[in-house]
């Protein structure tokens, strides 16, 4: 299936999984191999089958295991978000079709939010798409945007989904790594930056786009105005796009500011940004987020939106909106879930970090987002007899929910093929968990050393 | 140098070609026209009258359950117990062993099934054959993926005796369908029951269809989204379970239609592991999850469904039976205002001959907007009676070739049918009165 090798199509020979039924079999051998041949995948998506998610959440589904690997919450989402969606799916036709392009009432929330938050005007209408989460945005604007002949940049570590997206769009990945800046020793996500002139020497007159993520995901470096602004101004420089991933933008710690790069100037024009009410209001399975931007770029995200999937769910929308006209509201108040959710998470990301250096490990303490990234070189566990193909940190967090029912997931997941070597070391933890969970993984994390591997 | 480079990036489009040619949507300006002028709307196809209360109570026990999980991420291909009951119930139907975990996969709607399809399947080079009239998406998704589309028509054959014209009088030359087949056919579209024309495929027809699949070793795309929605006592065949079919053949379902919660946006795509396992390539690639909580809702209602399956209390039983009784209203009602219904056999859509109307809306020799278009948009805005150019249903070379049919939709409540029938008795009186 999945797991198995990257090359599939085998003319003619082939074990065919199902049973076929009487009358199949009555079907010739030669036509059995033009049939293989025929019904091949596009070149399109040729090598993307394989994916670490479908291979770790599968294993870590496993109850027993503590669970720090894909980000999702087990705390539970606020209980007024929960209320709106069983009041919007009560109304009759909040089950029928929306608008294809977002929800009435949703748009014209997200654009007063954001508008507020951007200080300019937001039309709901020609400025906003609504997708099938922040992944649905990340598809339209690659699609709409990108074709065979570009290239896009992307900042390594980076969410996986980019380099596959990226290609199935017929273009060719650039990658530029985060570097540490202080030799190897490195206590907080914001040691992690970009080399300004190894930036510029990516940019060319075929890069079409760069992909910003902050606050970033494995890292959870939060970048700084200086460090947008020498982005922004290659944008501008070689007329290049900026699609902004922005889905952990309320989870900022203590010392640190959420920038929008499309608030710096001549950057409106060019950014696509986007946004996950998963993220928002720690519903990832609502699956709802959405892309912002200057009309003449949405238009083409809608374009694309309006020939794969049409509209996304109308009682979600609704209750999102619902959700985002309470918080609005009290923008100016502590209370309001897009700071309160960042003070909880902060002190779950100081415990993490505590566990994990109390196990004598040094991970990168995050300043947003809800994952932690660790070296995990130093546990000096010898994994050598194991497969060697693969990247180092993959065979240590398989061998971690084997023997020590804990998961992660492996850094070199998110690293093109040039880097992978540079990242094996490390293994993403995800903690945006209840304190149960966090007791057991502390727990797990006390007894290391007492079990043999 | 620098500047001749930065000068040609900015006078090309920023937008990917593929977008070329696709940009255009019916539903967009119709849709529009209906929220702004219309009364009484059998436009769009959804329904106006609630799911059922089963299934908005799955919804609710979902949601008021002590498990919260149900607001994160599911498995990406599919919702545990979606997937399972799925297999059971499509394995039973089917005469297959299903595994939910290859065989099944859940997409946003139907709509997004068919993108997957086409995306999965169709490269630069490959023609896709698709019947007319045919749901309008088909064709921008065909060329979005750098396919050629190839069209074949149903043509009308007048019944004897005067009879109202039904669905079933809209068939395919056999010869010109086979004749559209050749090397470079990929797939071929086959949506039944049909939308916009309401026809249900017989099994000749089908087995044509799929001798020629077979011949030309042809991916049959099956939309079947209606596949519940037949009436007089017609039987909806499974293109798939046709001889050599199975393997050749991805079907799309709908719980929008299904359920009539087409607000949910939960579809699914059911076929062999061989083809399936490159639509689950696009989806990772393109939307990974689809909401939890609408597929656990689903699922329960499903379940009551295997339970139910095929006794008088069963949703499937009862749905069309309804329907039916609405169509035959609506049918009635446009007969006796003078617009000539074809009589479908399937799907909550029927066609009307608007030839008698036509002198409220004159021919436009400057337009080449088709008449129907116009005649559509004149009827929301002075009538307030919603409908959809049968013109929309057909591509560009064509949308002339039926000039004069509007599309109605019978999914909604008695009210909402008795006032489109107002509507339409005093339009008639009005040309009638001296």
């Amino acid at each position: 299936m999945l797991l198995a090798s990257r090359s599939f199509c085998c003319l003619g020979i082939r074990t065919y999984q199902l049973q076929t039924d009487l009358l199949s079999r009555s079907i010739k051998l030669s036509a059995s191999a033009t049939m293989t041949f025929r019904q091949k995948n596009t070149r399109r998506i040729e090598g993307l089958d394989s994916n670490v998610w479908v291979e770790f959440t599968k294993v870590a589904a496993d109850p027993s295991i503590v669970n720090l690997g894909q980000g999702l919450p087990d705390i539970s989402p606020p209980n007024y978000v929960k209320e709106e969606l069983a009041k919007a799916s009560a109304v009759d036709r909040l089950n029928q079709y929306t608008r294809g392009f977002g929800h009435p009432s949703l748009v014209k929330a997200l654009s007063q939010v954001y508008e507020r938050v951007c200080g300019r005007k937001i039309d709901p209408l020609t400025d906003i798409l609504v997708t099938v989460g922040a992944y649905g945005s990340l598809f339209s604007t690659i699609q709409a945007l990108i074709e065979e002949g570009d290239e896009v940049i992307i900042i390594e570590p980076f969410y996986d989904c980019y380099e596959p997206m990226v290609k199935m769009a017929g273009a060719k990945p650039v990658f530029i790594p985060l570097r540490y800046k202080n030799d190897g020793n490195s206590a907080s996500s914001a040691d992690w930056v970009l080399d300004p002139a190894e930036l510029a020497n990516k940019f060319n007159s075929k890069t079409k786009a760069i992909i910003l993520n902050t606050p970033h995901n494995p890292v959870g470096k939060v970048f700084t105005r200086e460090e947008l602004q020498v982005i922004a101004d290659l944008c501008i420089k070689h007329d290049t796009l900026c699609i902004s991933d922005e889905v952990y933008e309320w989870l900022v710690y203590k010392g640190n500011q959420h920038i929008k790069i499309a608030t710096l100037p001549g950057m409106w024009e060019r950014t696509i940004t986007i946004g996950s009410a998963g993220k928002t209001y720690s519903v990832t399975g609502w699956k709802l987020g959405w892309s912002i931007g200057p009309q003449n770029l949405i238009k083409h995200l809608q374009v694309v939106h309006q020939n794969t999937l049409y509209a996304c769910p109308t009682p979600l929308q609704e209750a999102l909106a619902q959700a985002f006209w309470i918080d609005y509201k009290r923008m100016d108040d502590p209370d309001c879930y897009f700071y309160s959710l960042s003070r909880e998470l902060e002190s779950k990301r100081d415990r993490m970090a505590q566990l994990l250096q109390d196990a004598g490990l040094k991970p990168v303490v995050p300043d947003g987002g809800y994952f932690m990234i660790v070296d995990v070189s130093t546990l000096n566990v010898d994994l050598s007899d194991v497969d060697a193909k693969q990247p180092y940190d993959y065979k240590f967090v398989k061998w971690m929910i084997t023997s020590k029912k804990l998961s992660a997931i492996p850094l070199s997941a998110f690293c093109g093929p040039e880097t992978k070597r540079q990242f094996e070391k490390y293994i993403r933890f995800c903690f945006i968990k209840k304190d149960s969970t966090l007791d057991a993984a502390e727990v797990i994390l006390k007894n290391w050393n007492k079990q043999t591997a | 140098f620098f500047c001749l480079s930065l000068q040609a990036k900015m006078s090309r489009p920023v937008h990917s070609r593929r977008l070329e040619g696709v940009d255009k949507n019916i539903w967009v300006e119709f849709v529009k026209l209906a929220a702004t002028y219309s009364t009484v709307n059998l436009g769009q196809g959804f329904p106006d009258f609630p799911p059922p209360d089963f299934l908005k109570e799955a919804l609710v026990t979902a949601l008021s359950g002590e498990n919260h999980m149900l607001h994160q991420y599911t498995r990406a291909f599919g919702h545990p117990p979606l997937v399972k009951i799925l297999a059971q119930f499509f394995g039973k139907l089917l005469g297959q062993d299903l595994d939910p975990m290859t065989n099944v996969m859940v997409t946003v709607g139907a709509y997004q099934a068919l993108f997957c399809c086409f995306q999965a399947f169709v490269d630069e080079g490959d023609e896709v054959i698709i019947i007319e009239p045919f749901f309008d998406c088909y064709e921008p998704m065909v060329t979005m993926a750098g396919g050629t589309p190839v069209f074949v028509p149903l043509r009308p054959k007048a019944p004897e005796n005067g009879k109202m014209m039904s669905s079933a009088d809209w068939k395919l030359d056999s010869a010109e369908l086979a004749s559209k087949f050749n090397e470079r056919t990929k797939a071929i579209v086959l949506n039944s029951p049909n939308n916009p024309l309401g026809k249900v495929f017989s099994r000749g027809e089908l087995e044509l269809i799929a001798d020629l699949c077979v011949k030309h070793d042809v991916l049959c795309i099956s939309d079947e989204v209606y596949e519940w929605l037949v009436y007089d006592g017609k039987e909806h065949i499974r293109i798939a379970s046709l001889p050599g079919m199975w393997d050749h053949t991805v079907i799309i379902g709908s719980a929008g239609k299904t359920f009539s919660a087409t607000g949910w946006k939960v579809g699914w795509t059911v076929g062999p592991n061989r083809l399936l396992q490159h639509i689950r390539t696009v989806h990772q690639n393109s939307v990974y999850h689809c909401a939890t909580v609408a597929q656990e809702a689903v699922a329960q209602g499903f379940q009551r469904e295997f339970m139910l399956y095929g006794k008088p209390d069963s949703y499937f039983v009862q749905l069309p039976k309804e329907l039916q009784k609405k169509r035959d209203w609506l049918v009635q009602s446009l007969d006796a205002a003078g617009m000539k219904p074809i009589i479908p056999e399937g799907t909550y859509f029927l066609l009307a001959d608007i030839s008698n109307f036509k002198s409220d809306v004159p021919d436009n020799p400057n337009s080449d907007e088709p008449y129907d278009s116009r005649f559509a948009k004149w009827m929301v805005k002075n009538k307030g009676l919603a409908a959809i150019p049968l013109s929309a249903f057909y591509c560009r070379a064509h949308k002339n070739n039926y000039s004069h049919f509007i599309r109605f939709c019978f999914a909604k409540e008695e009210a909402t049918l008795k006032a489109a029938s107002d509507i339409l008795q005093k339009w008639k009186q009005e040309k009638t009165s001296p």
